[in-house]
């Protein structure tokens, strides 16, 4: 079962995903990317049905770059969100649905605020200071609640980040061994070592 | 576990004299697992039409945006406002249109409806799933705590409340029914409507 | 169904219903009605208690048929459950903290529920799963500690304690038992948590968390958890780990019951409302609740 996690701080969201690729009881690959970089100020985590989940991020990252190059300017992370999960939603009733859960951070640059959206496989979209899926999310949200700080720092938001992974790595049955962290500011998108 | 079930959330609209009011909790939850508590369900769709949405959280967002765009095509082409008893009917008959793949929503509607005479009149009605509209007199409710709204309402309503004791008498239901529902509750937000305006207040609920 | 092997078997259901059959026949003048309940603590002279089951196949089978709303949420029968309990050990003695709501599917069926089980003034039991199995046995526990101290003159100690209850459930698995506690008290080795459930499983730790909300203050616990907490570091670490769960967790809330167990036994510390606790705090001065915390806060972060 994937987890994934991801925080606001001051001017910047952290999102982190465990990197475990596993088919039925045999962890296939231990370096697997599931954090996507939408645009210059917009990543996204996703996690669920195997299949699904890259297709799916393949299939925003494409259309959200299209809108790039058409208009020269990326789509906001507001709008980002609702085209998104809008596409969930659509899915939902389809022949064929995808199962994808995200977490979307993102930096608006016009109004210089963070923004993390929890978006679920149903199309079920909330603007969140902190979320996680998966089983983390039972151990992170009562931590988070209890930790998190909107104005942290950066070190300070990776403190925190770092109490869940510790957390879920101390309680969870199978938990997964690495987790890749990347951050979006005002700068843009980079990756972190924790 | 019913899908109705799975996002929890519970909303009321309630009729006072010359003035109604609509309320809604703010959870949205996975089942027992909370997710946030600023998840609001009622929109304003005209100045003095509001409709709160309980039920499947994605259908939540996905029927507003669709009554918004159809409310709006509505507004251009006509040229006018529409009226609550109308709404109702678009709610109605957009729900009808998925009879065989519902929304899982469970519409309740609190508006001022225009008279012939220029006045206004107030307006609640709820609809099921698929569009069955339920006009009401008093109060309507919906959600995973409408059993418990229907029995604090039943006890608390009464005729011709001035809104302030409308406000008072419609926040004390919905909090004290949500209390008693699992899935409802971690705050709630209250609109009174008047002719010619709208209060809107933000309640301090329980928190578990 | 092999009908010929149950009539003849020494162990199952099918033997306990024949000794029941006989034990009522046997005492046809003396009617069960005549002492009260033969389920009842009167029968302590007898051993353990006897239980009347249903005269079919498999009774748990058909209980959990009846009872299990997950399963079927129109059944008539809708077992109390959805708790979350927490008691860990330190320094200066063990916490217990618990919830105390008690829900029938979504229904909030009361806030004022006791899952903290006074066995006796050294002996805490904490109550998760089926309220009356807890409540019935942990009582039960409560007398024949009693009859330990006065057989042996000396406290019996937590492990035996729990041995006893752990053992007793074991005799009773698979017939649908539902119960997750922990025993907590002080004896001649200090003090000691045993976590004990219907499985059978025995645990001795420092800290447990049982019931639906217990991942939520497992998150709160762990982080906050040292062995040299002081007292109230530890009362508070307490009330923030089910206040955590009553926030996160739909089944879980209402109020917390908070026991301090030091070697001169338990003391009751407090009842505290969960959303008291989010507004304002225990001292009325600081709520846990994350939006009340960082109020004012924001993350924005436009050019100077």
């Amino acid at each position: 079962m994937d987890i994934s996690f991801a925080l606001t701080g001051k001017g910047y969201v952290l999102v982190a995903a465990d990197t475990t690729a596993a088919r039925s009881i045999i962890k296939m690959k231990s370096d697997e990317d599931k954090i996507k970089v939408l645009s210059p100020h917009l990543l996204m985590a996703f996690s669920g049905e195997p299949g699904d989940t890259v297709n799916f991020a393949e299939y925003v990252e494409r259309n959200l770059r299209l809108y790039h190059i058409r208009h020269t300017y990326p789509l906001r992370p507001a709008s980002a969100a609702s085209w998104i999960r809008r596409s969930l939603a659509e899915s939902l009733r389809s022949r064929s649905p995808y199962s994808v859960n995200l977490l979307l951070g993102g930096y608006d640059t016009a109004t210089h605020t963070p923004e993390l959206y929890w978006v679920d496989y149903l199309g079920t979209m909330t603007s969140v200071p902190f979320g996680a899926h998966g089983y983390g999310s039972y151990f992170a949200l009562s931590l988070l609640d209890r930790y998190h700080d909107p104005e942290a720092g950066l070190e300070e938001g990776l403190a925190a980040l770092r109490r869940c992974i510790d957390e879920v790595s101390k309680r969870l049955v199978v938990s997964p061994g690495k987790y890749k962290v990347k951050v979006v500011d005002k700068d843009g998108v980079r990756e972190i070592e924790l | 576990m019913s899908i109705m079930q799975y996002n929890g959330g519970s909303v009321i609209a309630m009729v006072g004299k010359d003035c109604v009011a609509i309320a809604s909790d703010l959870r949205l939850g996975n089942q027992s697992l909370g997710i946030s508590s600023n998840f609001e369900k009622i929109f304003a769709m005209t100045e003095r039409t509001y409709v709160g949405l309980p039920g499947l959280a994605t259908d939540v967002t996905t029927l507003h945006e669709q009554l918004r765009y159809r409310l709006n095509m509505y507004t251009i082409k006509e040229e006018r406002t529409m009226e609550p008893e109308t709404f109702i009917h678009l709610v109605s008959s957009t729900l009808y249109e998925k009879r065989w793949g519902p929304y899982f929503i469970e519409p309740v509607l609190a508006g001022m409806q225009k008279t012939p005479s220029g006045a206004f009149r107030p307006f609640v009605a709820s609809t099921d799933l698929i569009g069955c509209i339920n006009f009401a007199k008093d109060f309507v409710v919906a959600g995973t705590a409408s059993e418990k709204l229907f029995g604090v309402a039943e006890g608390l309503w009464e005729p011709d409340l001035e809104p302030e004791d409308l406000f008072e008498t419609i926040s004390q239901t919905l909090l004290n029914a949500v209390d008693r529902d699992a899935y409802s509750g971690w705050g709630a937000v209250v609109h009174v409507i008047t002719k010619d305006k709208v209060v809107k207040r933000t309640l301090k609920g329980r928190m578990d | 169904m092999n009908s010929f092997a149950d009539r003849f078997s020494t162990t199952g259901t099918a033997v306990e219903q024949r000794r029941i059959k006989e034990y009522v026949a046997d005492e046809e003048d003396v009617s069960d009605s005549m002492w009260g309940s033969e389920a009842g603590f009167g029968t302590i002279a007898h051993g353990t208690p006897n239980f009347m089951v249903p005269t079919v196949p498999d009774p748990s089978a058909f209980l959990r048929l009846h009872t299990d709303d997950h399963a079927d949420p129109s059944c008539r029968i809708k077992i109390k459950h959805g708790t979350t309990t927490l008691a860990f050990r330190y320094q200066g003695g063990v916490i217990v903290a618990v919830d105390s709501r008690a829900t029938a599917g979504s229904y909030v069926a009361s806030g004022t529920v006791k899952k903290v089980i006074e066995i006796n003034p050294y002996l805490l039991g904490t109550m998760a799963g089926g309220a009356a199995d807890c409540q019935y046995w942990e009582t039960y526990l409560g007398m024949q500690c009693r009859l330990h101290e006065l057989r042996n003159r000396e406290r019996i100690s937590v492990a035996a304690a729990s041995k006893y209850l752990s053992n007793l459930v074991y005799n009773y698995k698979g017939m649908g038992l539902s119960m997750g506690t922990m025993i907590c008290g002080w004896d001649k080795t200090g003090p000691a948590i045993f976590y004990v459930d219907s499985d059978g499983t025995r645990l001795k730790g420092d800290l447990f968390s049982v019931g639906s909300g217990s991942t939520f203050a497992y998150g709160v616990l762990d982080q906050g958890y040292r062995w040299d907490l002081t007292d109230e570091e530890a009362q508070e670490l307490g009330r923030r780990g089910i206040y955590a769960a009553g926030h996160r967790d739909a089944f879980s809330g209402n109020t917390i019951n908070l026991y301090h167990v030091q070697q001169q036994g338990w003391k009751f510390i407090g009842n505290y409302d969960v959303s008291e606790m989010h507004y304002n705090g225990p001292t009325g001065t600081a709520g846990y609740g994350y939006g009340v915390r960082v109020e004012g806060r924001s993350s924005a972060n436009p050019p100077a």
